[in-house]
Parts: C-alpha cells; structure tokens; sequence
C-alpha cells in the first residue's frame, strides 16, 4: 500500500463465533466466521480506514488487532515483530504503541472519574514517569486536542458529545502512541462537532505523525481522512487501495453499490451555494 | 426441542448424583456415630456392632453411598436372615428416632406444605403483581410511595417476628383465629381455611413485598420502550395498550423468579410452619435437625434440590415459550 | 386495498398547519422551553424535511403534532390537521387520529416494535383500532400491507416475529404499521438513521414510491442534510428549539441565507472534495472552538 516498511500489519486474521441456529431450545450449534482472512497493512503516518455496512466484521478485526480480543487464526505485526501472541511485558509494550477510540464517547469514559483521572490512566497502567509532571501533560494534551485546560476537574457528564470524543482522543494519546485505532469514533456525533473531529485527526496526524486505523460506515466521512482504503463485506475484504482508487475507480460490484447509495446534494444546488457565497465574501472584503 | 430437553434432564441428574454426594459426604464427616444414637441409654458394646452391621455403617464411605443410591431405585434390605428389614423401591431408610420409613414420613407431611406453597403462591402473585402495577402506572402518587413503604416493611421484617406478632394479635388477644394445627380439609373446611390463612399471609408478603418491587421496576422499564410510543402512536386505548404491550414484557421475567421461589417452599417453609405448628416437610426438617436424624435430614434435603433443579429446567422452557426471541432464531 | 376518498376533504386547505408551536418542559429549575414559537404547514401530496441537530428539537415538534408529547411536557400555540384545531383536543379524540389520520414511522426499527408479538398482530392491532372488522379480514389487509411495502412471502412472514427481520425489513414493518389505514399525514422521524446506506436508499425509495401511490403528506425529520435535499419540498432548519431558515429546498440548499445553515452545509462531509474551511463551525452547544 504504502512505500517503507509498515508499520503495522494483520495477516490473514480469523475470528469465529458460535451461534444457536434454530433456536435455542434445538440446540444446533454452529460456528460462523465474523472475520474471515483479512490482511492489511498501516503505513507510518497514514490513515486506513476499514468500511463496510453493519455487520461486516469491522469491530471484530479492530479488536483482533488492538488485541482487544484473541484471534483465532493469523496474525497481527508491529514493526515488523509479531505480536499476536506476546503477553507480560510484550503485551504491555503494545499497548503503549496502539491506542483505540470508541464510538460512544460517554460509555467508553468511566463516568465517576475526572477528566485528569482518564487522561492520565494508561499511564498509570504503563508505570510511565511524565517529565514535568503529570498535570502539565493532561493541560498540554487537552489543549491538543481543543478543551480548556482549565476543565481538567470535571467529569465526562460534564461535556457535550464531541467534547467527550476529544476526552477519548486525549486519553489516546496520553501514553505516545504509533498508532490510533478509531472504531466509529466520529460516528455519534453531529456534522458540524464531526467535520472538527475529523480535523483533529487530521492536525494530529500532520503534527506528529500518528498512523490510524479508522472504521467506519460513512464512506463520506471516510473520504475525508484516509489515505487507504479497505471494503468489507461479510467478514471478508472486498477489495482494498488507495482512496482515489476506491473512490474513483472502484472495481468490486459492492463497492460501486455502497458508493451509489450515499445521498448527495443535488451538484447543482452546491455550486450555486458557493458561487453565492463566495460572491458575499468578496462583496465583504 | 427433544433433544434439548434429554440433554437438560441429564444435567438434572448430573446435579442431583452431586447434590447426594455432597450431603452425604457432610453426614459422614460431621454427624456422630448413629449406631451410638440408635442403641440409646441401656446399651453394650455388643450391640453397637450389631446396629452398626445392620445399618450397614461399618462399611467404607464409598460403599455405604452405592448402597443409598441402589436405595433409592431398587430398594435395599437392611440386616440378614430373620432379622432383615426390607425397604421397598424409592428407599431413603428409616428414621433413628422413629424407625418410620423415611418415605412414608416425607409423603405424609409433603401434602401441608404443598398446600402452604400454593395459597401462598397464590397470594403473593395477585397481591404483589397487582400492587407492582398500580405503583407503576401511578408512580410517584401517593398509591405508588404507600405501596412501596408497606413492600418495604415486608422485605425487611423477619418473616418469624410477622408470625409471631400476627398469631400474639389474632389468635391470643383478639381471638378471631383459633389456635392452628394441621387439620384435615375433608374434616372441617372452616377450621382448614383458619389454620392455613395466617401462614399463606406470612409468607406471601415477604414474597409479595418483593413481587411489587420487581413488577413496579419491570412495568417503567417497559414503559419507557420505544414500542410503547409506537402502540399509542397507532390509536390504541391507553388500557389495551397497558395490558398487550407493557404487561408481557414486565411479567415474562417474574416467571423465571416465581418457579424458583415456589420450589424453594416447596421443600418446605421451614420457620413458618414451625411457628404455626404445621407439620409440614419444613418443620419434619426443622425436627430432625434438632434431633440429628440423619436420614431423614438427607432425605429433605434431597427433596428440596430435587424441586429447586427441576424449577430450573421447567422454568427455563418455559421461559422459551413466552419469549418469542429465545424460541425462535432469525 | 383500493384506494378511498381521501379523509380529508382535499379543499385545497393545508394539511397541516402548525403555528407559533411552544413545547415546554417543567423542571425543577423552572419551565424549559425545548421548542419554541415554530411555524410551518404541510400539504398533501408534499413531504416538509424538518433538519437539525440532536438536541434542536425535532423530535418533540413530531410528537406534539402526534399528541405523544413525554409527562411534564406541555404544548402552545396551534396545531390545525386539515382545517380543524388539534391542539388540547381530549385524549379520546386524538387517539381517533392518531394512526387513522395522522401516523409515525419512528428511527429505531427494531426498538419501536414489540419483540413479543408476530408482526401480523402489530399491524392487525393498527387496523382494527380504527375498522371495525373480524380478525381474518384485518389478516388480509395486513398481508396486502407487508406486500406494499415489498416484503416477500407478506402471507408466511406475517407470523414471524420482528427479530426475524433484518433492521431494512423492520423499518418496512414500521411504514406498513403506519400506512395500513391510510393516513392523511404521515410524520417520519430519522426514518433511517439507524440504517445502512444501502438498505437507506431502498427505504427513501419506497417512501416516496408510496407516496406517489396514496398522495399523503409527510414530514420527514432528519439531521442529514443530504437526505433532506432528496426527499423534501420544502426544508425547516431547526437549531435549540427554534426554527433558523425555511423556504423551499432549492432555496435552501442553493442560496442559504442563515450562518447556521451556511456551516451546516460547509460541515457535510462530501465525495468529491475536501471538507470545506471549517472556521466557521462553532461547538454550537458548547462554544469549544478549535
Ligand atoms: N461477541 C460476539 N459473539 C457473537 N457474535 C459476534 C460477537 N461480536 C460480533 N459478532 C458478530 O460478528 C459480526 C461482525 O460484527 P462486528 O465486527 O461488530 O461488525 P461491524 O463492526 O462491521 O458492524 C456480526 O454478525 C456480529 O453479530
Ligand atoms: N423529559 C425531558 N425533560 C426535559 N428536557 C427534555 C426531555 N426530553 C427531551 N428534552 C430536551 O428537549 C430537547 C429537544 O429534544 P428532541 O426533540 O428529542 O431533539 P431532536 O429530536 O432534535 O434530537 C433536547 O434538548 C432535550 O434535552
Ligand atoms: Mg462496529
Ligand atoms: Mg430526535
């Protein structure tokens, strides 16, 4: 996908679960591959975003990979070291390299602890000393991220939805990742606290150069911060690219339908839109 | 379904070989010797031995439990020659204090207890299910916190000190009640009808306490789904609404507690028929105890898993019956 | 199911008028007003979006129309169904509408509908709240409805159960619930927010198929912009409870006049380009800038 070394890469994984078919009462037992070997690879300081409809393993992959969850075939590699199995020490490194961000912002923040309290917890689970200490790193983090650094006392009921998200972004972030692993992280929020967040990853992604897994279902949202592309259908990749390859060239049927059925504005109406509005700024200056 | 239900019953069994291993592991390890009990004051080492050979307790630990299992299905003979004792098929042995059969003795005092199990049952389920609802509908009215503080009382007082202060009121200072004992129905309904009334009030409102509590939280619960918008968005009278779509979904739950809690007395409510001198199986249980007989012991507490362990199974089915998403798969 | 007079005397009258609607909330600090003095009519044969953010009120509007509004909340001003005043009509009276004339599709397909009864009952119960008719005849048109919402098989899936459909199906279940006696008004809110894109497009297809088909007005409440461009002829934009801009949807889409609106637009994320300067989109709720 990308030129270099990856920096992370999943190989063929598999996920399986068992389910009841027929009833629970029939007893019929039967496994069902929500992920069935998926490979892709994270390059360094790039986005991929892994789309598909509801259901198609997208959550079930971020997890094999954030090691959220055990695979049950393939394997995931960081820095070219595998780390599918590693526990102790290993594990721990891990997750001091990969950081994940939830969908809801509210459920994923423990409700009862401050705002200083969740930033600074993978820390204290990695035993990180912070230089400067550790209330200058939450105030330099929420600032990062856009909340005032003066609301570290609050807590998360505190916050509107998007402001919760940056919460989540910052507790990401605390412990210096590589990488960010967003499972519909934008997904909740309104356009408007959307397009910022979206922005966020962006400016983050500029500065320091995070590489980021991001899932999604909204193709347009997609379109707007990834780099690579991969399309899941039922457990399985449909195909994978860049996004201009996706997008403007797709070569899997399913792609070209996901792609159709997004709503858009009627073009027309957009241009007149910005030809007005541009006309205004001018008449402004 | 078959196939399903084979595998649940073998997993009663599985259970209750354990429950009788457990037991009579504790009988073993804890009880003093019966023998010793047996023979009583005029006694001679002699015929310890003897009492032991016959009740077979001279044997290893291993052996003595085969032989109370084959019991139970064959039936087994205690002592040999003259002065073997036979017990037929379901056997549980005999009773230290009385030599009564065990069986007999449970399947005399199983009819009192069933009875306060049912009355009580059916107390509890119109009085708590009942009072659940109105708190719900009516919450925050006084109907609903008067409701909630009387349910709270009967969760947190003793069910003995209920008795106790019921049977002081009515029996002794009012006397509207005569003193119980365990009547027979075909004898004198009315004496029947007075013996039972305050041990199924006793016990139904703790129960009914409770009932309330759950079926209260369950209906707002309910209430607040999003069906419940969608039914009176359709035009549907308020009370059609209430009855078809809030009523199932808050009561299909109480199944599961009801078939436990009513196995549960099943194998006897033991303080309250104390109390009330009711000779049930809970205070057939109570007695021995007190007395250490230890088959009789054994053989309650048997009973009792039994109930519980088939409550299980029955509830769970039944539990598939009434919810449409665990009997069938999409 | 053929097609009757429509209840409503087509007279050329408004469907819907709704003027100067208040919906207050009492809380314990005081009366909250979570909608305030909005204005807008429907007419038939026409659908009204109704855009805004979570929280702006779009949904309290939807079912102070319907008379649904939670306890504590009270409505003002004027709600007119077809010439005749329905605000603070009894209880009574507005369930004679409610599904007959006026009725809801709500966003969550699956939460909306009772898990414990066949699909066949929620609808028959719909129909027979209002038709006096025997069981077998309220069956028939229930089939006849699953089948206009194309469900396949409407004469075996009638006794399933809603988790035996997919969320498309359920949301199908829902329109059919609600189109079963042929309302005069049909209010849609976040129809299919809950779904995926595709099976989105299919339902905005056979919404506006059946409305081609049976001539009701609808409103149709969204915070997706972009869907709101395809479906309405005419756009309120909400934002806190009061109403931002309204005008026809070509107006609003192509010549915006709010700044709200305006950073709404510039907000949506789009497929052939990049987002646009977002400078101007405030938090609007919290004021956070970035
Ligand atoms: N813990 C689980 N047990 C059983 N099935 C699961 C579990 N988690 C997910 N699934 C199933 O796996 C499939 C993929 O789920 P998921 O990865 O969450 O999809 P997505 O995130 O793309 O919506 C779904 O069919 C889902 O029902
Ligand atoms: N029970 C309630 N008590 C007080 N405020 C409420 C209640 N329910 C909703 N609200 C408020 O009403 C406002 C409008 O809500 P709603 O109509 O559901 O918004 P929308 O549908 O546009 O997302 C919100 O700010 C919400 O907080
Ligand atoms: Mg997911
Ligand atoms: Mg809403």
């Amino acid at each position: 996908m990308s030129a270099g070394e990856p920096l992370l890469e999943a190989r063929n994984l598999v996920k399986e679960f068992t389910t009841n078919t027929g009833g629970v009462l029939s007893g019929k037992k039967r496994a069902f591959r929500a992920v069935d070997d998926v490979s892709f690879a994270v390059g360094r300081a790039r986005t991929v975003a892994v789309v598909g409809e509801s259901g198609s393993g997208k959550s079930t992959t971020a997890r094999m990979v954030a090691r959220l969850m055990p695979a049950d075939g393939g394997s995931v590699l960081l820095d070219g070291e595998d780390v599918t199995h590693g526990t102790g020490a290993a594990l721990k490194h891990f997750r001091s390299q990969v950081q994940v961000v939830f969908q809801d912002p509210f459920s994923s923040l423990n409700p009862r602890h401050t705002v200083d309290r969740i930033i600074t917890a993978p820390l204290d689970y990695q035993g990180m000393g912070v230089p400067g200490g550790k209330r200058q790193l939450v105030k330099g983090l929420m600032e990062r991220v856009g909340l005032n650094p003066d609301h570290s006392g609050r807590y998360p009921s505190q916050f509107s939805g998007g402001q919760a998200q940056r919460i989540g972004i910052a507790r990401a972030l605390a412990v210096k990742p590589k990488l960010l692993i967003c499972d519909e992280a934008v997904s909740a929020l309104d356009v408007s606290v959307q397009a910022q967040v979206i922005n966020l990853f962006k400016s983050l992604q500029a500065e320091d150069g995070y590489s980021i897994i991001f899932i999604a279902h909204d193709l347009a949202v997609v379109r707007q911060i990834a780099h690579d592309v991969v399309v899941m259908n039922r457990g399985a990749v449909v195909e994978s690219g860049t996004r201009d390859e996706i997008f403007d060239n797709p070569t899997q049927p399913y792609t070209r339908s996901l792609l159709a059925a997004i709503p858009t504005i009627n073009p027309e109406w957009e241009a007149r839109r910005r030809v007005n509005e541009q006309r205004e700024r001018a008449a402004l200056t | 379904m078959p196939g399903y239900i084979l595998r649940r019953l073998l997993g009663v069994a599985v259970i209750l070989f354990l429950v009788s291993f457990l037991t009579f592991c504790i009988f073993f390890l804890l009880s003093p010797d019966p023998a010793v009990m047996i023979c009583g004051k005029t006694c001679n080492p002699a015929r310890i031995d003897q009492i032991r050979e016959q009740l077979g307790v001279n044997q290893p630990f291993l052996a003595q439990f085969w032989q109370f299992l084959s019991g139970i299905f064959a039936g087994r003979t205690y002592g040999e020659g003259a002065a073997a004792i036979h017990c037929a098929a379901p056997c549980l042995g005999f009773s230290f204090q009385t030599n009564q059969s065990v069986v007999d003795m449970i399947t005399a005092r199983l009819p009192v207890s069933v009875t306060v199990a049912v009355g009580a049952a059916v107390l509890w389920l119109l009085i708590g299910i009942s009072a659940g609802l109105v708190s719900a509908i009516k919450a925050g009215t006084w109907w609903d916190k008067g409701a909630m503080m009387f349910a709270l009382g009967g969760i947190s007082l003793p069910n003995y000190f209920i008795a106790l202060v019921l049977q002081y009121v009515l029996v002794v200072q009012l006397q509207v009640l005569p003193f119980p004992s365990t009547p027979d129905f075909g004898e004198d309904p009315l004496f029947w009808f007075q013996s039972y009334i305050m041990p199924w009030t006793v016990l139904a409102f703790g129960y009914a306490s409770m009932y309330a509590r759950l079926t209260r939280a369950n209906v707002l619960d309910t209430l607040g789904e999003n069906f419940m918008r969608t039914a009176r968005a359709k035009g549907l009278p308020s009370l059609l609404v209430l009855r078809r779509h809030a009523l199932r979904p808050s009561l299909t739950p109480i199944v599961t507690l009801f078939g436990m809690d009513f196995a549960g007395l099943l194998g006897g409510a033991l303080i309250t028929e104390t109390v009330f001198g009711l000779n049930g199986v809970g205070k057939l249980a109570a007695d021995s105890i007190g007395k250490n007989d230890q088959p009789v012991i054994m053989a309650v507490t048997l009973m009792a898993a039994f109930f519980v362990v088939v409550a299980n199974v029955v509830v769970d089915l039944l539990y598939a019956v009434l919810d449409p998403r665990v009997r069938v798969k999409s | 199911m053929n097609r009757t007079e429509s209840k409503a005397r087509d007279d050329g009258g408004a469907l819907l008028e709704v003027r100067g609607l208040t919906v207050t909330f009492g809380t314990p600090r005081g009366d909250v007003d979570v909608v305030r003095d909005l204005s807008f009519t429907v007419d038939r044969r026409q659908t009204l979006g109704i855009v805004g953010e979570s929280g702006s009120g779009k949904s309290m509007t939807s079912l102070a129309v319907m008379g649904l509004l939670p306890k504590g909340a009270t409505a003002s001003g004027s709600i007119r169904l077809d010439g005749v005043e329905i605000l603070g009509k009894s209880d009574a009276a507005l369930r004679k509408l409610r599904g007959n004339s006026m009725a809801m599709v709500f966003q969550d397909p699956l939460s909306s509908l009772n898990p414990y009864y066949t699909v066949g009952l929620q609808i028959t119960e719909a129909y027979r709240a209002h038709h006096n008719v025997s069981r077998k005849a309220a069956r028939a048109v229930a089939i006849e409805a699953l089948d206009r919402v194309r469900i396949k098989d409407p004469h075996l899936r009638i006794d399933h159960y809603p988790h035996q459909f997919s969320g498309g199906m359920r949301q199908r279940i829902m329109i059919a619930i609600a189109l079963c006696c042929e309302p005069d008004l049909v209010i849609a809110d976040e129809p299919t927010t809950a779904l995926d894109v595709t099976v989105q497009a299919q339902i905005l297809e056979l919404m506006a198929d059946l409305q081609a088909e049976t001539g009701t007005g609808m409103i149709f409440i969204t915070h997706d912009l972009a869907v709101v461009s395809q479906v309405a002829q005419d756009v309120v934009v909400m934002n806190g409870g009061v109403q931002v801009e309204a005008g026809s949807t070509e107006q609003i889409f192509s010549a915006p006049q709010h700044d709200y609106t305006r950073a709404l637009l510039a907000a949506i994320p789009r497929l052939d380009d990049d987002l646009e300067e977002l400078k101007m989109v405030g938090d609007f709720r919290t004021g956070a800038t970035r």
